[in-house]
């Protein structure tokens, strides 16, 4: 009698207790599904929509947001640099290369959390296509860095780790076809403050 | 032992299905998503902008500095929705969002018949009878079928810098969403 009790009480545990743990562990610990790579740069194409996985939406629901939707654009973040080393506010970055067909683009610094960093006095730690200086070639490169830079300067401010946010608006790039292939701006560190 | 072998078995199969189970129920459950995040501040046809200064921090609001954005909460139950709006952004997009706050609609500047902003959203049924004979109002209007009669509609304005913020307010909170016509 006893022995039943006990083995039910076993299957109950182990049902309830490692379904619910291992549906939390998935959430919280396992990287996310229908990441679209290019470079250092990740985005989430099907994040927020019909399409994505039941893994994705069950994270999506926990967190919310408001992702854009196809034809608004496409987001793309960086947590480490071309070489795979993580990325932090107190060393120099270049961003250089092709950038995809698009309306226009934005690029923001922000915390790990996703949000913006503090404004450094009265300039942005952000940077749009229009504010762009461009070579002959119709080329560009970035510093990112704490420091002023001539050219095009992305402010940082702080310290601690850091992420860059690329949003394209209106872009062919976000069907899931053109998403796969494409080339983004590499992020080479070019220095740190001891 | 081999009842033991038996009961962790059952087990594992009762995990599998507590798992799938958990899974599905998320989403239903959520009280973090858009729609109710946002609805809890916004009533149906009522055209909020999003800001954490005025509508508390609860609200979601776009992390890019360059983007303001508004929302109108719409109900498809008594009638389509017509959407108007008129200003001089350099871009603007919009999104719509079901009840689970799933992105199932989008659409930017660019699919305009002119320069101001005109739709008219509706479900399939009320487009078979709209089809039937567009009212004149309707003429230049973007038609947007959604399957679902709830949602709401999040616009988004670039905003190049601070002398456009004023411009990119003005369009925002100028868009007008307005029961259409009556079923």
């Amino acid at each position: 009698m006893l022995k039943t009790v006990f083995l039910v009480l076993l299957s109950l545990v182990i049902a309830i207790g490692g379904g619910a743990a291992s549906v939390w562990l998935m959430l919280e610990e396992a990287p996310p599904i229908g990441a679209v790579r290019a470079g250092p740069w990740t985005a989430y194409p099907s994040m927020g929509t019909r399409e994505a996985d039941p893994y994705s939406r069950a994270r999506f629901a926990r967190e919310g947001g408001i992702p854009l939707g196809r034809s608004e654009g496409i987001v793309f973040t960086a947590m480490r640099d071309s070489a795979g080393q993580s990325l932090s506010r107190s060393c120099t970055y270049r961003i250089e290369g092709p950038m995809p067909v698009a309306r226009l683009w934005t690029l923001y610094a922000a915390a790990p959390g996703g949000a913006l960093l503090p404004p450094l006095h009265r300039r942005q730690t952000a940077l749009h296509s229009w504010r762009i200086l461009r070579t002959p070639d119709n080329g560009f490169a970035i510093t990112v860095s704490p420091h002023p830079a001539p050219g095009n300067w992305l402010a940082l401010t702080g310290t601690g780790e850091l992420r860059l946010v690329l949003t394209l608006f209106d872009t062919p790039a976000t069907n899931g076809a053109e998403a796969q292939g494409l080339s983004l701006p590499e992020i080479t560190r070019t220095g740190c403050d001891a | 032992m081999l009842r033991i072998l038996h009961a962790v078995l059952l087990g594992l199969v009762g995990a599998a299905i507590v798992h799938i189970v958990i899974l599905v129920l998320v989403p239903r459950y959520s009280t973090e998503d858009v729609w109710t995040r946002l609805s809890a501040v916004a009533r149906p046809f009522e055209t909020v902008r999003l800001e954490r200064a005025v509508l508390g921090a609860d609200v979601p609001e776009p992390a890019n500095p360059f983007i303001e954005a508004a929302v109108c909460p719409f109900d498809l139950g008594d009638g389509t929705l017509h959407v108007r709006g008129s200003g001089a952004v350099p871009f603007w997009s919009m999104s719509i969002y079901d009840r689970n706050g799933l992105n199932v609609f989008s659409i930017s500047d660019r699919a305009m018949a002119g320069k101001d902003l005109d739709l008219v959203v509706l479900t399939p049924e009320q487009m078979l009878r709209m089809r039937r004979a567009v009212p004149a109002a309707f003429r230049d209007s973007v038609f947007i079928e959604v399957d679902s009669a709830e949602g709401l509609l999040l616009f988004r304005a670039f905003v190049p810098d601070e002398t456009w913020r004023g411009v990119a307010e003005t369009f925002l909170e100028g868009i007008r969403c307005a029961p259409g016509q009556a079923d």
